[in-house]
């Protein structure tokens, strides 16, 4: 017992260990804290990653660092989350340059950035000289479209190639910027056009009914309309161009072929191989086949009339080529691979003229979790992006400059899962960097 | 144990003197067999003084479940198990809207939270998510070179683990129950402890934005062990755990055989 003269008046008692009545009295007068309400959003995020001194990753402290002591970041080997204004619904990698674009009706829809040596990106005007433009954007920068209704028109989809860009717009067509060497933007070769500092910007209004898909080779233009047909554009002398010759085109025209009369609802090329899915699940394949992308056909190594490739794996939802290796998503969620390279067999399959499953249980798929599948694939130029239903990015392949973002720097032989703080919805492949749209868990 | 009728005792041939039929007197060799006396249960003594026992993993007080033990000579069984790497599953129960400083619901509390906006879907969204970064995890400690054909091979069938130290893996978790607040996962482990399943919860709770505290953690498979072959408190007696043994003999032999070559 505790003498009462220690504690004075015997006003004040000591506190001592507390009952469990009064814990329990604690714990209920507790304040209760809200960190999410129950109508909480999910956000939308764009994570960056690979090689940064183009500037393609559009972080400028990589390559100019904002304190002295701080060295620039050659490599960014895993995700960087990329700060932007608006909600980010399309993106595409080029050569060393990245666009993004939002479906917004706000004047800004657009941003650039990354290599613009050949105006990929529109004028950039410089803030130092008014008249000159910059040849390295290193941040998220706008492209100022010349659009007829501004406020109404939406961007649907951006696609890049090697210098030039390509923008599908919903009701004022394409519009094409960048190199035009050989025709790939879609208008007259003008000898000796200096395409650095270029404010021009020319749009695409022609086609049998409205532009549903852009996609760009390596120094060509593919469109797709929502009549099934596809056009092409561009440099012709692999045949990607479908149009049975080898010569460079500079005025969109429609492929015939195995494809006429077709309805094709998905086209997509990185290289100089292009493929095309009809909407019965049957592929078609044009262009370069020096690594065997088109061997199952045909000997040659060039194409220039679309072949359709028998295949007897399935009905085909969707397909995409990288620079020597193609792939394919069946509608069961199976994914199939062939061609040159580091196809995500190990490293004992490096070239197949016929597709090869890749086993889903290096996806995720066991027994335990028996309903993932694959949802979407894309190709770089020499690796291969495939996304799961759960939100999940597998990567494979040459991880050139640290393009793969497992923040390895070795080449991955089968998928490897890259680690995203949030559910992937989107990806866009590039030579030696990728952009993610990713919508964070709660 | 000793009352139990042991072994029947060594038996060996003595020559033993034999009177002879006719009472001559003459007596003759005979060659039997007889029990040693040194087997005699009253020379040797009681067969059994001491038992040596071992635990398998660890279970600590507040969790339950599936507890391997190994008697005598089944110890060294118990490290051969032990270098196989097997997983173990436990049910772990949680309670959203609380955080405290053990992660359990005994402990002092940290803070209270609101938990209305948690739907199944969400859990599920990071129960695959740390699925995923631990099967990346699982990957990257099984020391195995992934650029051989081998390595490929075995990631196809789902055969790459660790099989040396490493720190906690889950390789599978999924969501059971889910009433909110409480819930209940089913998680498959390698090398880790109670105290890191609870850390967990908690951090399923921070990452939805709220808090969770872990109620329950039961082992029901250790390995090849399952709740069907323990024993209950009440059946904590010589004729069940005798017969527990010889039921699982054959389980450990097939499982150490495949596993260690």
């Amino acid at each position: 017992a505790r003498p009462p003269l220690l504690l004075g008046r015997g006003l004040a008692k000591a506190a001592g260990p507390r009952s469990v009545r009064q814990l329990k009295e604690a714990e209920e007068a507790a304040p209760v804290f809200q960190y999410a309400g129950k109508a909480a959003k999910r956000k939308d995020r764009v994570f960056v990653w690979g090689f940064s001194y183009s500037g393609a990753l559009g972080v400028p402290s990589f390559v100019k660092p904002d304190a002295g002591w701080k060295k620039p970041r050659r490599i960014q080997a895993t995700p960087y989350r990329l700060e932007t204004e608006e909600k980010i619904s399309s993106a595409a990698c080029g050569y060393g340059f990245t666009l993004l674009s939002s479906n917004t009706t706000d004047i800004t829809k657009v941003w650039g950035m990354g290599l613009n040596k050949d105006s990929q990106l529109g004028f950039q005007r410089s803030r130092r000289d008014r008249a000159k433009g910059y040849e390295y954007v290193l941040e998220p920068s706008p492209i100022p479209l010349p659009l007829e209704k501004p406020q109404q028109t939406r961007v649907l989809q951006v696609s890049c190639g090697r210098a030039h860009s390509l923008i599908l717009t919903d009701s004022e067509g394409v519009f094409t910027m960048g190199n035009n060497s050989y025709g790939q933007c879609g208008r007259k070769v003008v000898e000796d056009e200096s395409y650095s500092e270029s404010h021009l910007i020319h749009q695409l209004k022609d086609f049998d009914s409205r532009v549903v898909q852009v996609v760009c080779g390596q120094d060509h233009s593919l469109f797709r309309t929502k009549k099934g047909a596809v056009y092409a554009c561009g440099w012709g002398a692999d045949g990607q161009t479908g149009l049975g010759h080898y010569n460079i085109t500079s005025v969109p025209t429609k492929l015939r072929g195995d494809i006429a009369g077709v309805n094709i609802i998905q086209v997509s090329s990185y290289g100089d191989c292009c493929l095309a899915v009809s909407d019965e699940g049957d592929v078609f394949g044009w262009g370069n086949s020096e690594y065997l992308q088109l061997a199952s056909v045909t000997e040659t190594t060039q194409v220039n009339v679309p072949r359709h490739l028998p295949f007897k794996i399935g009905k085909i939802k969707e397909a995409a080529c990288g620079g020597t290796g193609n792939i394919v998503l069946t509608e069961e969620g199976n994914v199939f691979v062939w061609g040159y390279g580091i196809l995500g067999k190990g490293p004992n399959l490096t070239e197949t003229a016929v597709p090869e499953m890749i086993p889903p249980s290096l996806f995720g798929w066991s027994d335990f979790n028996p309903d993932i599948c694959v949802a979407h694939v894309c190709c770089g130029l020499s690796h291969f992006a495939a996304l799961t239903n759960r939100g999940e990015l597998f990567v494979w392949g040459k991880n050139l400059r640290g393009c793969l973002g497992t923040g390895r720097m070795e080449d991955h032989y089968f998928p490897w899962r890259v680690t995203v703080p949030g559910e992937v919805v989107d990806v866009a492949c590039g030579v030696d960097h990728m952009v993610s749209m990713v919508k964070s868990f709660t | 144990l000793n009352a139990a009728p042991g072994p029947a005792p060594r038996q060996h041939v003595r020559f033993l003197p034999v009177p002879a039929e006719d009472g001559s007197g003459v007596t003759g060799l005979v060659a039997t067999r007889v029990p040693m006396l040194a087997d005699h249960r009253l020379v040797r003594g009681p067969r059994f003084r001491r038992l040596k026992i071992g635990a398998g993993h660890r279970l600590d007080t507040k969790a339950s479940g599936v507890f391997v033990l190994g008697i005598g000579h089944g110890n060294k069984l118990l490290t051969d198990l032990y270098n196989c790497h097997l997983t173990k599953v436990y049910t772990v129960g949680g309670l959203f809207g609380k955080a405290t400083d053990d992660f359990s619901d005994t402990g002092k509390l940290v803070e209270k939270t609101t938990f209305d906006h948690i739907t199944r879907e969400k859990l599920e969204r990071i129960l695959a998510v740390i699925q995923g970064t631990n099967h990346k995890a699982l990957l990257m400690h099984s020391n195995i070179d992934m650029k051989t054909q081998e390595a490929y091979e075995l990631a196809v069938k789902g055969l790459i683990r660790p099989m040396g130290k490493s720190p906690p893996i889950i390789t599978a978790i999924r969501c059971l129950q889910f009433t909110l607040p409480e819930f209940q996962l089913e998680i498959h482990c390698l090398h880790e402890t109670q105290q890191y399943l609870r850390k967990i919860v908690h951090e399923i709770g921070l990452e939805l934005k709220s808090s969770a505290v872990c109620t329950q953690v039961r082992r029901i498979r250790d390995g090849v062990f399952t709740l069907n072959d323990a024993l209950l408190r009440t059946q904590w007696n010589l004729q069940s755990i005798q017969k527990a043994i010889w039921d699982c003999q054959l389980k450990v032999k097939t499982e150490l055989e495949k596993t260690l070559g």
